[in-house]
């Protein structure tokens, strides 16, 4: 809990319903979706950007950690608070301010869901391109904490290509506004980019303005199966290289396809080695065009079978049993390890093998799961954290699992970011000067080191 | 591959925004991913029990949502439910929901409960009634109960209608002309039988409900077994973690079903649904000859809005009125989780050829009711419950259809005059249209 003295102060500017302290309460702020877990001393709910900087001014007089949070989705540890303190809860600080589809932007809150902008765009015929899996729980301040992404930002890119400006609160508690309502815009650093995957170690965002697309004439879906995972691989490497751009393509093991079949019955074929979920969309012809060169590629690497979703229920049930397949592995052990590592495209096929001859080693099983087209891989692997032995092995795949895709001139995360579970590797991709920049950065902004702390090494 | 372990909560998160109370309140700890959580560290005694953390336990409409969308298949109803046995037992029940398990925990407690809440409803005074509010329901506007529970109004086994007047007489007063009504329909062929487990809220608050069942069910030519010695299907029983008095009366029930010659047994209520056909078969051990028989009367639960949507042709009905009534549907929770009939529910209201089906943008969602959650917690109910009724104002319905007895206490008892819009159940409405023969 918080000194007493603090804790009054806090009070002085936020209504007491909003802040809890109970240690019920607080173990409910411990987590996100990642294995670890750490108690805060008090949790606030803000509702204005003037709540959030009077909390900052106290927290930063104090010394007090404080780290924001969504909806504690990251499967990264992110919003954990090791070095305890406040959380800040952005949950209910989360309207949606304008929605301006004629200059193509929309200002919302952070505590907004991903999904809820969604449901506000479609009526006017737009769209939010970045889908993560988990964006009907997300929020949009946690997506662009995490630089989130998703299957279609393939063609689209991820959330750092949709923020045009952001209003952000400094860790002393002054305001700060960059960016503008322009797609176009050349005033100074890019701070947008800075902070996109920040992780809430640089500031706290307080309202966005995104960028928002027309929604594509029509959109094509395309399951095809192949009986070798090797062939599934470079049949996505063929198709990226000779220069189609589909939405989305979701490439899936047996384990994967297994374990989706046996928990949603969408009548998948599981003696299939792998499979291509790939989504084209946008004008009629053009996805007609791509769709046949599609087809083509995929027959030229010995697909076994191709099947078009026919209504929009079929593709609501694939896309559905994709975005859950984290959770039904979670169904298959105690523990799921799953990372994101990421390499060039044309690598895929190569990380691939090397994944699965990585689990074969230390007898391990691997599902493999990727935004194959972008080169996002999924590995996960179901274990036993209590399985001292096991747990032991499965720490060692994924130190060489990061070391294979560094070598193949990938990088640690796609999207999930660093959080906990990866800053000690971060040395792999970076040099040492690299990492100093980014603390000089830190150092700069939060001084006292109160923003997330123990985030980023 | 089949998993090793009971399932974990992998943490995802998927959960949080299919959850009516974590959608109202935007806290984690009103979430089920929490409530899974709490649950595992109080196990692990890293968290102890105490009056709060009860309050988060209860905090939970056991809606069912949570299980209906986790991907890792993680049974929170077993969970919540073991969990509220021991909060019961470590922290003790508010009074009003101690008195509410006391009274449902065998049937002729109820009896005299209602015939005593009945007297209460009629002698309180004026004055008293209207500022007296339980949760956010003034007490005006609860329902009255039946007269006489309606399973003392009919016999145990009820023919289907032929052309003549049958002879089933119900001990009810010959000025109950409803019952009158209901033995003159008749149908000329015997189309099969079929038991009603009428469910508490039929037999002591919404007879109109049973007597639509009975009449629509008798006029598609079938003939009706009530069994007597059914009683409360013990869910509440179970949701406030009175385990000991639930068992007694799933027994009870499970003997006064069980071998029935029947092709269904038929609720009108999903969430006894959900117990009948859920609940009991897993509730004792294997080898137990109780289980067996839960087993065999699980095969054949079904709720009678479906069963009647089967059997559609054989219904009809009056003329259409000129101006056909704009009618809408409100899916309890229990019909969309865990029966699953909300949709067959739905299609069959649009089917009706006397009303105009409108959907409001929140069909689904939950109304807040909840059990005993409007009385527990009134202010976050309340919210839930007033968006509710301001969508379906937004479209302008006149008749608000829904098949749960909570909800339809809930929803009209927050509805004020002006609104103008009136709860019903599906049933009597179209058996309030059923062309007589
Ligand atoms: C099933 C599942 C599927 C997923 N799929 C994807 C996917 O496809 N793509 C993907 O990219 N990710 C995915 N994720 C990861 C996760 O959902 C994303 O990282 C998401 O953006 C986190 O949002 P959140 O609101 O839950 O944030 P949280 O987890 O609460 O927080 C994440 C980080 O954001 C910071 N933060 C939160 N709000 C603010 C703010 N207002 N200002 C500053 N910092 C803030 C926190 O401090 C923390 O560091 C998935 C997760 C799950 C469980
Ligand atoms: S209960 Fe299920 S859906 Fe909810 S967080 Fe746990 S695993 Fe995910
Ligand atoms: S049963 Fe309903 S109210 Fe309770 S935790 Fe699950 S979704 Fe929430």
């Amino acid at each position: 809990m918080l000194d007493e003295n603090i804790k009054n102060q806090l009070l002085t500017i936020i209504n007491p319903e909003r802040y809890l302290d109970q240690p019920e309460a607080l173990a409910c702020y411990a987590y996100d979706a990642f294995v670890e877990e750490s108690l805060p001393d008090a949790v606030i709910f803000p509702k204005t950007t003037n709540e959030v900087s009077g909390i900052l001014k106290i927290a930063s007089q104090f010394k007090v950690p404080v780290t924001a949070r969504g909806a504690g989705t990251s499967v990264c540890g992110a919003p954990i608070p090791v070095k305890h303190g406040i959380i800040v809860c952005f949950s209910k600080m989360d309207t949606i301010l304008d929605v301006n589809t004629r200059d193509r932007y929309i200002i919302v809150q952070p505590g907004v869901v991903n999904a809820d902008i969604q449901k506000a765009l479609a009526p006017f015929g737009f769209f939010y391109p970045p889908d993560p899996g988990s964006m009907n729980t997300a929020t949009i301040g946690g997506n662009i904490a995490q630089n989130a992404g998703g299957p279609r930002c393939l063609k689209y890119g991820v959330t750092v290509d949709y923020v045009l400006g952001l209003e952000v609160v400094l860790a002393s508690g002054k305001i700060i506004r960059f960016g503008s309502k322009n797609v176009k815009d050349v005033t100074g650093y890019k701070l947008t980019s800075l902070f996109c995957g920040s992780e809430g170690t640089l500031g706290i965002v307080t309202e966005a303005i995104l960028k928002v697309r027309p929604l594509p004439e029509t959109t094509k879906t395309l399951m095809v199966m192949f009986d070798d995972l090797d062939n599934t691989a470079r049949a996505v490497t063929d198709i990226i290289g000779s220069g189609i751009l589909p939405a989305a393509m979701e490439l899936m093991d047996q384990m994967t396809l297994t374990a989706i079949e046996d928990a949603a019955n969408l009548g998948l074929d599981k003696t299939a080695q792998g499979s291509l979920l790939i989504e084209l969309d946008g004008v009629e012809e053009a996805c007609e065009k791509e769709m046949k060169q599609i087809i083509e590629k995929v027959k030229e690497n010995g697909a076994t079978h191709i099947q078009e979703a026919n209504s929009e229920s079929q593709r609501q049930n694939i896309w559905t049993a994709r975005r859950a397949a984290y959770g039904i592995f979670a169904k298959l052990a105690p523990d799921i390890m799953s990372e994101d590592v990421t390499v060039p495209v044309s690598k895929v096929p190569a990380m691939i093998r090397k994944i699965v001859a990585i689990a074969h080693k230390y007898r391990l099983k691997v599902g493999v799961l990727a935004h194959a087209g972008d080169g996002n891989m999924h590995p996960m692997i179901p274990t036993n954290k209590a399985d001292r032995d096991e747990w032991h092995r499965v720490k060692k795949a994924f130190d060489e699992i990061f070391e294979a895709a560094a070598q193949l001139d990938g990088t640690l995360s796609g999207e999930h970011g660093i959080g906990l579970a990866k800053s000690k590797y971060l040395p792999l991709v970076m040099n040492q000067d690299t990492i100093d920049f980014m603390k000089i950065i830190k150092k700069a902004v939060d001084p006292d080191n109160i923003l997330n702390p123990g985030k980023f090494a | 591959m089949t998993p090793k372990v009971p399932p974990n909560c992998g943490k995802c998160g998927l959960c949080l925004n299919v959850c009516p109370v974590y959608k109202q309140m935007k806290e984690e700890q009103a979430s089920p991913r929490a409530r899974m959580q709490l649950i595992r560290a109080h196990k692990n005694q890293t968290i102890a029990s105490s009056p709060y953390l009860k309050e988060i336990m209860s905090k939970c409409l056991m809606c069912g949502s949570c299980t209906a969308n986790c991907p890792s298949g993680i049974d929170h109803y077993s969970a919540f439910m073991k969990m509220r046995e021991q909060m019961a037992e470590d922290h003790g029940e508010p009074a009003a929901v101690k008195s509410l398990i006391y009274l449902l925990a065998r049937d002729y407690r109820t009896r005299w409960g209602s015939t005593l809440a009945r007297t209460g409803q009629k002698l309180l005074p004026k004055k008293i009634a209207e500022s007296y509010k339980l949760g956010n329901i003034a007490l005006k506007n609860m329902p009255r109960l039946n007269a006489v529970p309606f399973r003392n109004t009919c016999e145990e086994i009820i023919l289907p209608d032929t052309q003549k007047p049958d002879r089933q007489k119900p001990d009810t007063p010959k000025t109950d002309t409803k019952w009158q009504n209901i033995q003159r329909q008749g149908s000329d062929k015997e189309t099969g039988t079929v038991a009603y487990f009428t469910g508490c809220a039929t037999n002591y608050i919404y007879d109109d409900v049973g007597l639509a069942t009975v009449g629509i069910l008798k006029r598609m030519g079938y003939k009706i077994i009530i069994p007597k010695n059914q009683t409360c299907c013990s869910i509440p029983l179970l949701f406030h973690g009175a385990k000991k008095q639930a068992q007694k009366n799933i027994e009870t029930n499970i003997e006064a079903l069980k071998g029935l010659k029947v092709d269904a047994i038929l609720v009108d209520c999903s969430t006894c649904g959900e117990a009948l056909k859920h609940i009991y078969p897993s509730f004792f051990n294997k080898n137990d000859p109780a289980s067996h028989h839960a087993i065999a009367i699980a095969q054949k639960i079904g709720d009678v809005l479906s069963f009647i949507d089967d059997h559609f042709d054989r219904l009809t009905f009056n003329a259409s009125p000129k101006e056909k009534p704009v009618v809408t549907y409100h899916a309890p929770c229990h019909s969309k989780n865990s029966f699953q009939s909300h949709t067959t529910i739905e299609n069959l209201i649009k089917k009706l050829p006397f009303v105009i089906y409108k959907k409001t943008c929140d069909t689904e969602e939950c109304c807040g009711g909840g059990g005993t959650f409007f009385y527990e917690f009134p202010k976050v109910s309340k919210e839930m419950t007033d968006k509710k009724i301001n969508n379906a104002k937004a479209i302008h319905a006149t008749q608000w259809l829904t098949d749960c007895p909570v909800c339809r206490m809930n929803l009209s008892g927050n509805l004020k005059k002006e609104d103008n819009l009136i709860i019903k159940h599906p049933l009597s409405l179209i058996y309030s249209a059923l062309k007589p023969l």
